[in-house]
């Protein structure tokens, strides 16, 4: 005898049961992709997970294509001084926050740092370059970190100041096959950004 | 094991001496090479603290470096000798204050315990500590009480709140989509040992009595027994330190210390034992030669600190490592880091002064140029962030960031021709 | 972890003495190895314990161990009966870094899948079972020889009396409480592509003891339904 519906439950969490009335994944097709004043452009669909996303601010947006443990891109809308890509679950557990006035190289530590509290572990960069983003000086550089298990992770991460806001897009994936294979997407993708 | 019944809250000092004065009647350590049946509970405990071993040494946390890890291990060795060969102890890269020995012998030293100990001696106090808990015990005895508590109140959603706890225990940051993913694992991996303890946690009676262990332990191998009383001070005074209102009013129980609660209690019975005990000398000479064990990794130990974003309390730790003078460069130049990140009224200024500061010492990481660069820049002083660029570049020459500090060297040069 | 298996209380308290599995294919109709195709069957992760009267979990190494070697074995046999030739690996013997990245990979593929074949969200972007591990696989098959890798993971426990009676009880009183239950989630990959060619759950009913090398028998062959071995 065969029942399937019940295995759906077993693997769910109460975690994931307490959430699971209001929010869904969405598609996110090719072609634009908009978050807020930011808009990038998709070269083929995406998943939206940013609903089962903890820890996300509003102004942050996940896609993946085979969930948040092997892809995640994050597309940030602009970030205001005191604000974070990451939302601290305890006021003593505080997060690392956009500030006015970074210098260049603490907007990438403002990233690296970000990734770290997303519980990364040995985050560095790497081949820190100028990017263009729209008509802004932006940043871009590679990362390499590790899950606490102990799996490699490769990310790829642009960041952009334009009217005193913070505009980031990060990816992150398995340096094991899943970096590389969305990579050309993702090199597309982070060319693509536009604000306002 | 039978275990003798303790007095609760007769006086935890009375019960820290009883427990140096003589091997308390009734209490057994255990017996070296032991194992338990597998059909036992402790049996289960071991099979899955034998899996939270391996992932343990697989890691990504795990500190590898074969020199620290051989100091600790020889510190293990003078403190347990009868246990040579059942206790392996891993050191984890992790910014908190912990020490951990599951029931199979297995045990973590976490570099925020590390950076905060001051001697070996101290090392040895904390170690003798974790010997304690292990030759007694007390994760078996701690998860007989449980399982006892529980049998009066039928906690029928314990595990629910166990899984909670596990993501927000073992991780205390934000783990994202992991934690959903993870969470669905975790169903499975409830049992896993890791999450026991982290519900379970020692009872006070416990910790009071591994001190007294630990205590013995490390002044019967030579060790200073005024060691632990300050070693307790120090983090009790640091968390007196930390930026958060409510780390501060819980006595060391929260941030960083939590597996280890911490009160006067203990400390003032440490002290009472010191105080039979003839003490040692020559600290100024201890806290050398432990600080040479460590050297290779302060810097990168103090980076994963300041990521707790408690600026207080990195601030008192690192006021508290450069009273003895040495490794000055580093550790002004993560002071200098922690005012910047902090970034609170004046932080800019301060900062940039100890990055100065930091610059006079041979030891200064590179960055603080940099740095040094970037606030003279933004603080209008242009000769300084000149100066300080030059310097960078000169002494760092291949940086990935050379073209970004060019080309602030290139537009301080325009502006000064204008 | 009670409320699911409060809601599986519900919908099996008194249907749980079937075994029952449910399988996820890469293909409809997959190309089956050939006869003597080399099996590299991964020790099986298998953790049990005893749910105790008041809801606890507590391990038990003797029914972890006998389960995992019974399970072990009636993989071995089924791959032996299809002409298969099989390896064994015991990943906590595993130096060679990419071999580990490759099993840790595989980790986070099996926990995908969990989470988006039989968890409550699926992924636009995942219309059709093509989870993969990624060429680096052929690695693994040069390494150890082999052309497929079969991974099995098990958990559960198991009721003590005093748990089945109070469950009993609150199931008059129309509560539900957390029931012993034991799964076992298994994949089969490709090695020559990285593929998860098959995949497949499945929950012990009271006639799958895995502890018991009958029950352990029954157990496998459901995990092994529609396997393409």
């Amino acid at each position: 005898m065969i029942r399937t519906n019940t295995l759906r439950l077993l693997t769910a969490s109460a975690l994931v049961m307490s959430l699971s009335a209001c929010v869904s994944v969405t598609s996110a097709p090719a072609g634009p992709y908009k978050v807020g004043a930011a808009t990038v452009t998709l070269g083929h669909e995406w998943s939206d997970i940013s609903a089962i996303m903890f820890a996300r601010p509003a102004k942050v947006r996940l896609l993946s294509m085979d969930g948040p443990l092997l892809n995640r891109l994050y597309v940030t809308d602009g970030l205001a001084p005191g604000e974070f890509m990451v939302k601290p679950m305890a006021k003593e557990r505080p997060t690392p926050t956009y500030r006015a006035g970074m210098a260049p190289t603490e907007l990438v530590e403002f990233v690296t740092d970000s990734v770290a509290a997303l519980d990364y572990q040995r985050v560095e960069t790497d081949n820190l370059r100028p990017a263009k983003v729209g008509s802004a000086e932006g940043l871009r550089f590679d990362l390499k970190a590790k899950t606490k298990e102990g799996l490699d992770i490769s990310g790829a991460a642009q960041v952009a100041e334009v009217g005193g806001k913070l505009y980031v897009v990060l990816y992150i994936a398995p340096s094991e096959h899943y970096y590389a294979a969305e990579l050309p997407e993702v090199e597309t993708v982070l060319g693509s950004v536009k604000v306002g | 094991m039978p275990r003798v019944l303790r007095p609760r809250a007769k006086g935890l000092a009375l019960l820290a001496a009883a427990v140096l004065a003589a091997a308390p009647a009734g209490a057994q350590p255990r017996a070296p090479h032991l194992r338990p049946a597998d059909t036992s509970d402790e049996g289960g405990i071991w099979a899955l603290s034998e899996k939270a071993e391996l992932a343990a040494r697989q890691s990504a946390e795990r500190n590898r470096d074969p020199a620290l890890n051989g100091y600790v291990t020889g510190v293990v060795a003078k403190l347990a000798p009868e246990y040579q060969g059942d206790i392996r102890v891993y050191v984890m890269d992790r910014p908190f204050f912990n020490a951990q020995m599951a029931p199979n012998g297995y045990g973590e030293v976490w570099s925020g315990l590390l950076l905060r100990v001051e001697t070996e001696d101290e090392l040895a106090f904390v170690l003798g500590h974790e010997v304690g808990h292990f030759s007694e015990n007390h994760s078996i005895e701690a998860y007989r009480a449980l399982k006892a508590r529980l049998g009066a109140t039928m906690a029928v959603q314990f595990a629910v709140a166990a899984v909670a706890m596990g993501a927000a225990v073992n991780a205390g940051s934000a783990q994202g989509a992991s934690d959903i993913m993870r969470a669905a694992g975790a169903l499975n991996d409830l049992l896993y040992l890791g999450q026991l303890a982290a519900y379970f946690g020692f009872s006070r009676e416990n910790e009071v009595e591994a001190d007294g262990l630990g205590f013995q332990r490390a002044v019967k191998a030579g060790y200073d027994p005024a060691a632990g009383a300050h070693l307790w001070r120090s983090l009790i005074a640091e968390t007196g330190a930390s930026s958060f209102k409510r780390v501060r009013e819980q006595e060391a129980r929260v941030s960083i210390f939590s597996t280890h609660p911490l009160s006067s209690d203990r400390v003032k019975a440490l002290d009472d034992l010191a105080a039979k005990t003839p003490t040692k000398a020559s600290a100024a000479a201890d806290r050398k030669a432990y600080r040479a064990a460590v050297r290779p990794h302060l810097a990168a130990w103090l980076k994963d600190d300041l990521r707790r974003r408690d600026y207080g309390q990195s601030l008192a730790l690192i006021d508290r490592l450069s009273a003895q003078g040495e490794d000055l460069g580093v550790l002004t130049f993560y002071r200098a880091e922690a005012y910047r990140q902090r970034r609170g009224e004046g932080d800019l200024e301060l900062a940039r002064k100890a990055y100065a500061q930091a610059g006079a010492h041979a030891d200064a990481p590179v960055a603080a140029w940099r740095t040094l660069g970037d606030l003279s820049l933004q603080a209008g002083d242009r000769p300084a962030a000149k100066t300080a660029y030059e310097t960078y570049l000169a002494r760092a020459p291949q940086a990935q960031d050379r073209w970004l500090v060019e080309a602030s060297l290139k537009k301080l040069s325009e502006g000064s021709a204008t | 972890m009670s409320v699911f298996r409060s809601i599986a209380v519900t919908a099996c308290l008194f249907l749980a003495a079937c075994t029952t599995t449910n399988t996820r294919l890469a293909d409809k109709s997959p190309t089956k190895p050939a006869a003597g195709a080399k099996i590299l069957i991964v020790q099986p992760d298998i953790e049990l314990g005893l749910l105790t009267v008041t809801g606890l979990q507590e391990a038990r190494a003797d029914w972890s161990t006998q389960a995992r070697d019974n399970i072990k074995r009636e993989l071995e046999e089924a791959a032996g009966a299809k002409s298969h030739v099989f390896r064994s690996l015991d990943p906590s013997t595993v130096e060679d870094p990419r071999a580990l990245q490759l099993l840790r990979l595989h980790e986070a593929v099996g926990n995908s899948i969990r989470g988006f074949n039989y968890g409550l969200y699926s992924l636009p972007t995942k219309k059709s079972f093509d989870w993969t591990l990624g060429a680096g696989t052929q690695g693994l098959a040069q390494t150890y020889d082999a052309d497929y890798a079969l991974f099995t993971t098990g958990r559960g426990s198991y009721s003590s009396g005093g748990r089945k009676a109070a469950m009993v009880g609150a199931a008059l009183l129309g509560v539900s409480l957390p029931m012993a239950q034991q799964y076992a989630f298994t994949s089969l990959v490709d090695l020559r592509t990285g593929k998860v060619v098959w995949f497949n759950v499945a929950v012990a009913g009271t006639d799958s003891d895995m502890r018991s090398p009958e029950g352990a028998e029954t157990f496998a062959k459901a995990l092994l339904k529609d396997a393409p071995l």
